[in-house]
């Protein structure tokens, strides 16, 4: 385990550095230096956060099987998985940030001069709910183990674990009781408040006027699903990597792994009856964006990357071999590896569609084209961005008790 | 064809419109365009004006002309069609904006408020008419290297032009930096509401060598929008999105 700790952090700080110069032109020229323009105003840090999105609905996932279909082999799985939304959430902030034209007025205009009816201002609110939620989640989930560690004069950062005790110095059944009370009302909470921001980041492309794929009523229902998949496998993938060895985990992975093959196939279902939908439509916007998936650069990523690694051999393994750790370690990685191909493919084919016919040719500047190709600069801004996500869960797996076996007695709920 | 004033040059009959509209209860006044697809010769003046009257850096445009081939040789023509804001009755930009950066203004044109915006870009995907850009940053001239002796270069070229402040929304926007505001910001066409508050008309009504663009108060019975969007040669851009644009087209 420490190999592949010292691994990851190596890893993660070689990220940072060489991101860092991309964040640096980033933070000092403003959006000057990516590829994205006015017509394709979103690109690869909107597909990134779509994928961070859907990785941080990992905790959810496991929060409806555990608490509300009394799955218990899952609850093992709850202190990773609240502590990996949380890093997911981390990265999810940070790409949306770095992609706000004036990123310094996101922290108070959503404050001072809010929008109801605006989508996106719900999907603020609900981020900062979720968060807050899984924050005290994580929390409560460790504290047993964090009173224990505070008390363990052998133990270095004691004040860290004294400071994430919150004032507890003993931990015995009354106390573990009350903070399970405490878990099972945050579960119940986050099922609605999660459900909604899921779904609230489907409406938001979804009520986009004139867009011929992500106009539809099944682009709610596919970020849930597709968020539940990413997320789902990325956990399942993370309980057999640092847990395969202990039954409780293994089988927490390997259950999770079930779940995960039932919503790969809803999502091709869903994915697939929205482009046949699209395609059966006849609409000339429709076929330019359905082109634009299948056009070569794009189709090896839709066909190959997505349908293919992320899909079909996942499928294949999945089903083949339900029961091999090792079948479902390499499915869920494919997913989650390969799911940036699909997000990416979401968002820019649309963006792509003409918006009056004649006004492509009229715009001649690299910020009012349709071809768009992420630079140098957006692949490093994303690096530093995952790096830091890499680094904080190789941090918290190492220093924080997030991804061992439920100990302190905090069999929660 | 429109009925058209017999002796008037449309641009004094629409200063006299705007004049009247100006003497009335502003709430009253609702801004319209009304442009004449028969008689814009896609000479791209207006463009070019309202270029050069917000300082539009590049990448950013307010008004393209689009231009559309008809028909087989030899029975070929060729028409225009600028494209300004359209300034929705019903806009999905202004929905979508979280954080009330982009609204209606009284007299029905939707404005910007540059210090509000985030730079979310939400409303360019959101528009239907690509009526929106981003401001990336960008000059035209600044960055052009000098010849020492030789040619005065960028900096020289920018300080005339670039770098003097827009007069957009009739205030005096600081010299464009990376930093300020409308830089990061959307930007689209507001109608020209700065020359309008000094009762001027907007930049492409007044430089459209062919008389094709009109402007004026749909609410007043006299004026001359008012009796070119009777004509049934009137359409609107993607009626069925029900967005009720306030630029109507002769067509």
């Amino acid at each position: 385990m420490d190999k592949i700790y010292n691994k990851l952090i190596v890893l993660a700080v070689a990220g940072l550095v060489v991101g860092g110069w991309g964040l640096v032109d980033r933070l000092l020229h403003g959006l000057t230096p990516v590829a994205f323009g006015s017509v394709i105003p979103w690109g690869l840090w909107v597909a990134f956060y779509l994928l961070f999105l859907g990785l941080s609905a990992g905790a959810f996932l496991v929060t409806i099987l555990a608490y509300v279909f009394g799955q218990k082999q899952f609850e093992a799985a709850a202190p990773l998985a609240a502590f990996t939304v949380l890093v997911a959430l981390l990265c999810e902030v940070q790409f949306i940030l770095l992609d706000l034209g004036t990123m310094h007025r996101a922290f108070y205009r959503f404050f001072l001069s809010p929008n109801p009816a605006s989508v996106m201002f719900w999907m603020m609110v609900l981020f900062i709910a979720l968060l807050a939620l899984y924050l005290a989640k994580t929390c409560l989930l460790i504290r047993g183990t964090m009173v224990a560690w505070a008390a363990d004069e052998t133990r270095c950062y004691r004040g860290l674990y004294r400071f994430l005790s919150f004032g507890r110095t003993v931990y015995g059944p009354a106390e573990r009781e009350s903070d399970q009370r405490l878990v099972k009302r945050l579960s119940w909470v986050s099922l609605p408040v999660g459900l909604l921001f899921y779904w609230a980041n489907g409406v938001f492309f979804a009520v986009v006027p004139g867009r011929p794929l992500w106009n539809s009523a099944l682009t709610p229902p596919l970020f849930v699903v597709a968020a539940l998949l990413s997320g789902g496998a990325l956990l399942a993938f993370l309980m057999l990597a640092l847990r395969g060895d202990d039954e409780e985990g293994r089988e927490a992975g390997l259950g999770l792994g079930r779940v995960v093959f039932h919503l790969l196939v809803l999502f091709l279902i869903l994915e697939l009856t929205q482009l046949f939908v699209a395609s059966a439509s006849g609409r000339p916007d429709a076929a330019f964006a359905l082109e634009r998936i299948l056009s070569s650069g794009s189709g090896f990523l839709f066909g190959f990357m997505h349908l293919c690694l992320g899909g079909l051999l996942p499928l294949i393994l999945l089903r083949g071999g339900a029961d091999s750790p090792k079948a479902v370690a390499w499915a869920c990685a494919l997913i989650v590896l390969t799911f940036i191909s699909f997000r990416f493919n979401f968002v820019v084919a649309d963006l792509a569609v003409t918006r009056l016919e004649g006004l492509e040719p009229f715009y001649v500047h690299a910020r009012l084209s349709a071809d768009y190709v992420p630079n140098l600069n957006e692949w490093l801004v994303s690096l530093w961005v995952v790096s830091s996500g890499v680094l904080a869960f190789a941090l918290g797996t190492r220093y924080l008790p997030v991804s061992g076996p439920l100990n302190g007695g905090q069999s929660h709920v | 064809m429109a009925r058209q004033p017999a002796k008037e040059d449309p641009l004094i009959r629409m200063q006299k419109d705007l004049k009247r509209a100006k003497e009335k209860d502003q709430k009253t006044v609702r801004w319209i365009m009304v442009i004449d697809q028969a008689k814009c010769a896609g000479c791209h003046a207006c463009t070019v004006a309202c270029a050069v009257e917000n300082k539009l850096p590049p990448g950013v445009i307010y008004r393209p002309v689009t231009e559309h081939e008809h028909g087989q040789f030899p029975n070929v023509r060729r028409s225009f069609q600028p494209r300004p804001c359209l300034q929705c009755d019903n806009p999905p930009c202004v929905t979508v904006c979280p954080v009330t950066a982009t609204y209606k203004n009284a007299q029905g044109v939707t404005v910007i408020d540059y210090d509000r915006c985030i730079g979310c870009r939400y409303c360019l995907a959101a528009c239907p008419y690509g009526a929106r850009t981003s401001d990336f940053a960008e000059w035209h001239a600044k960055e052009v290297p000098a010849v020492k002796g030789v040619t005065a270069g960028g900096e020289w070229a920018a300080a005339g032009y670039e770098e003097k402040p827009a007069a957009e929304y009739g205030e005096a926007w600081k010299p464009r930096s990376r930093r300020d505001s409308p830089v990061g910001n959307a930007r689209k066409c507001h109608f020209c509401l700065h020359r309008l508050a000094v009762g001027m008309l907007p930049a492409c009504v007044t430089t459209c060598v062919g008389r094709a663009t009109y402007f004026g108060d749909r609410n007043d019975p006299q004026a001359l929008v008012r009796e070119l969007i009777g004509s049934p040669r009137v359409m609107r851009l993607k009626e069925e999105l029900g967005t009720k644009p306030a630029v109507y087209y002769l067509v």
